[in-house]
């Protein structure tokens, strides 16, 4: 019964992350990228690799997170 | 118009007390200007920074300055906090509880109630974790309000211990419940071919949770911080004190409770995600 509604409090807690974990994703994929490419010495490949995994990654998130809005939990 | 104004219920009052209020704030602001007032908001307690003796041991563990970081200060004072009203709260119980005792049972039965709904059967072993970053978090929070006090949850630090230990609990949690390789499996997708793409993106993925976690908590009680800070430091022009009292104060409390919630609320999300990776992530 109390499961069917999900409360504004908890939509709100979960699209608030849309926007931070877009860019968190990107960045961390830039950071892992960019490191991998210092100690291998592959300069612009890796990088460039895991920007784009990062990109992924956020728009994955994005798409959960925003696929979960209006529907509750279970 | 002025009917418009006569009818409402001190209408013309409120203009007067506005005129009054704006002149006083300038005859205020002329009489104080040349006083050198500091932005500086100084923190109530402060620590000496017994910790240099950590630097003799070895000179990467030096903490520099004379007293303790704020924060720490502050993240002592809240566990105190904590320590002392929940020792004070359970320490005679009793079958028809005390108010103090009564208010401990509300809020575990809330955080009991929030894992039953948001986590399942399973979700009360978490009340350690999901309890203690709600209350601690909570607290700091409307600490924050009280000017001379800085909340600990405006420091990055802090927030990114606190999402750290979110992550690595709700991945244990996962590999606890799934197994090692079961739990990586579900990184892995349903395409076979697809599989070590979709690793790489689920780990940047899972990466980015604590980062946007640590990264929103702290931003809105930095933020909050400032503000006050800087109202509470031009408080001699007295209109900035008003500001404070009237917008930011129940501004920055309705800030605090659900930046809280949000904090609690996503750490379940995760818990739950990692603990039913198999219902959760197929029907998406």
């Amino acid at each position: 019964m109390r499961n069917d509604e999900p409360s504004v409090l908890r939509q709100l807690a979960r699209l608030s992350t849309i926007g931070v974990s877009l860019v968190a994703a990107t960045a961390i994929g830039l950071a892992i990228g960019y490191g991998l490419d210092r100690v291998l010495g592959t300069r612009p490949w890796l990088t460039l690799m895991f920007t784009l995994f990062g990109i992924a990654a956020g728009f994955l998130n994005l798409f959960r997170d925003v696929g979960m809005l209006g529907r509750g939990r279970r | 118009m002025t009917e418009a104004a006569g009818k409402t219920s001190g209408g013309k009052g409120f203009w007067i007390v506005l005129g009054i209020l704006v002149v006083g704030n300038l005859g205020l602001s002329f009489f104080f200007a040349p006083r050198q007032v500091e932005l500086q908001h100084a923190p109530v307690v402060q620590l000496p920074n017994f910790l240099v003796v950590l630097g003799k041991i070895h000179p990467a563990l030096t903490v520099p300055g004379k007293w303790m970081p704020a924060h720490v200060t502050f993240t002592w004072l809240i566990m105190g906090i904590l320590v002392v009203v929940g020792a004070l709260g359970t320490r005679a119980l009793r079958p028809v509880p005390g108010p103090l005792q009564n208010f401990v049972e509300v809020v575990i039965e809330w955080f009991y109630g929030l894992l039953d709904q948001m986590i399942g059967r399973q979700g009360r072993q978490f009340l350690p974790l999901i309890g203690t970053a709600g209350l601690f978090i909570l607290t700091s929070n409307l600490l924050g309000n009280i000017p001379g006090f800085q909340p600990p949850t405006a420091n990055w630090n802090t927030t990114v211990a606190l999402a750290v230990t979110v992550f690595i609990w709700y991945n244990v949690a996962g590999i606890r419940k799934h197994g090692f390789l079961n739990y990586l499996k579900h990184f892995c997708g349903p395409i076979w071919w697809l599989a070590p793409i979709m690793f790489v993106i689920e780990f940047i993925g899972h990466l980015a949770r604590p980062v946007s976690l640590s990264i929103r908590l702290f931003g809105n009680i930095f933020g909050e911080e400032s503000v006050i800070v800087i109202l509470i430091s031009l408080a001699w022009l007295v209109m900035p004190y008003l500001i404070w009292l009237g917008i930011m104060l129940p501004l920055s409390l309705f800030t605090a409770i659900v930046q809280t919630f949000v904090f609690i609320m996503l750490s379940m999300v995760y818990i739950a995600g990692a603990v039913e990776v198999g219902h959760g992530e197929e029907h998406q």
